[in-house]
């Protein structure tokens, strides 16, 4: 069995994502659904629930009072954050103890690195004509979701990887293609068909390394830029560093220069400081 | 005891036993100083050049900036007793993803500040780590002045 097919065996085997999330999200897009008939769907899962009251507590949601049931947090939130906490809260799952180790990522950093990137991406919608903020932010949150299941394979080549990267001046997924004969963004984009996610979204996920991303389409270049800046920071970074291609002349077309990305750099740090709560979930 | 300078942030220190330590430097800036007179260490983690029309981000924040982080490090050894004339300075990070177009720069621009500044206040850089697209680790050896950088793919090197 080649090392594409055990990946991919592998990638079978991924656990479905809370059928829950999406019910709601479908819901959310009829306007004649109430707030009791989302409560009914959502309290059958404990630990959204429970999520769900965290996330709205943290200062990240800015809501001035403090959210005790659930109720109450589905008639607070608006729509769409009220579609943002969903996800948070079903994505937590995926990236809890020690995943992505294989890339060197420690306990937490996967997940700070993807809660990070949603706050960036969310930022970053409204100034690129066509991204819709929320799915920018679903797409960001789960981009690196190929690192999660793609993680042992790397642990047992990093080392070539990384030679690769060092001497040959690859990009980190070049060298993982090169090596393993996939890469985690590809893996990632199977994952969110498998999980049966908006096309727009899989594909953005699947192409947040290509050098072009800026060219694929509103949501890739949010999901790449947004990567772009929090890969720099070095918030819940690993091994592959910032070994990764962007062919910045792409920002031009959305009026985005320096002086936009630094200081979406500087507002990331403050809202990372009020997203204590969902970073421990 | 080991203390963590996060990003934006800033620790000194005059207990020998203390290593200062920040952990992943992409496009940040790690600015390690350290008097081995007085035995005062002090490290810096900047996110950015300056905060551009926003000036409040730095009354807020002064150490997430070169322009007002670089010489509050300074001022916090000198405070300590450190003496300008012998500081150690080391530089560390400035990375930068791989954009050919140079657009995606912010490692760079985060350098050239430094350099500038240090240029007008005649402070040498002793030892330096900096640039490519790799992250860094760096810590400090309060009582001993030991840098260690730790580098992805290239292990961990004294500097």
């Amino acid at each position: 069995m080649s090392r594409v097919d055990e990946i991919l065996m592998m990638a079978k085997a991924v656990p479905p994502f809370p059928k829950v999330a999406h019910r709601v999200l479908a819901m959310l897009d009829d306007p004649s659904v109430k707030a009791a008939d989302l409560a009914e769907i959502i309290q059958y899962d404990a630990a959204i629930t429970a999520n769900i009251l965290k996330i709205c507590n943290s200062a990240l949601f800015g809501l001035h009072r403090k959210i005790t049931s659930l109720d109450e947090a589905l008639v607070v939130l608006g729509q769409d954050e009220l579609k943002d906490v969903i996800i948070t809260s079903s994505s937590a799952k995926f990236y809890k103890g020690t995943v992505g180790a294989g890339y060197d990522l420690g306990q937490g950093d996967l997940w700070k690195h993807s809660v990070a990137c949603a706050v960036v991406a969310r930022q970053l919608a409204p100034k690129i004509a066509g991204a819709n903020p929320s799915a920018a932010f679903t797409s960001a949150l789960l981009h690196d979701i190929g690192k999660r299941f793609m993680s042992s394979f790397v642990a047992d080549e990093l080392k070539r990887i990384l030679v690769m990267v060092d001497v040959k001046k690859m990009s980190f997924v070049e060298a993982e293609q090169k090596v393993l004969g996939m890469t985690h963004a590809e893996l990632g984009g199977m994952i969110l068909e498998k999980w049966e996610f908006d096309p727009e979204m899989a594909t953005a996920v699947r192409c947040h390394h290509d050098p072009d991303a800026l060219e694929k389409g509103p949501l890739a270049a949010t999901i790449a830029l947004a990567n772009a800046v929090v890969v720099s920071l070095g918030i819940g970074g690993g091994a592959d560093g910032l070994a990764t291609r962007l062919q910045g002349e792409g920002m031009k077309k959305f009026g985005i220069d320096a002086a936009t990305i630094e200081s979406c750099m500087a507002d990331l740090l403050f809202e990372l400081e009020k997203a204590q709560e969902v970073l421990n979930l | 005891m080991k203390v963590v300078v996060g990003i934006a942030d800033m620790k000194v220190s005059k207990k020998p036993a203390d290593v200062l330590i920040t952990y992943s430097l992409g496009s940040c800036i790690g600015v390690v100083i350290w008097d081995p007179v007085a035995k005062v260490g002090g490290m810096l983690h900047y996110m950015l050049p300056d905060p551009g029309p926003d000036k409040a981000k730095a009354q807020e924040k002064p150490y997430m900036f070169a322009v007002t982080g670089v010489p509050a490090l300074f001022k916090a050894a000198y405070a300590l007793g450190a003496d300008k004339n012998r500081l150690i300075t080391k530089v560390v990070g400035g990375s930068q993803v791989m954009d050919t177009a140079g657009i995606f720069n912010i490692g760079k621009r985060n350098y050239e500040i430094l350099t500038r500044m240090f240029a007008k206040n005649k402070i040498a850089i002793a030892k330096q780590d900096v640039g490519g697209n790799v992250n860094r680790t760096v810590s400090l050896e309060v009582g001993t002045g030991r840098t260690v950088l730790k580098v992805s793919g290239r292990g961990e090197f004294e500097l």
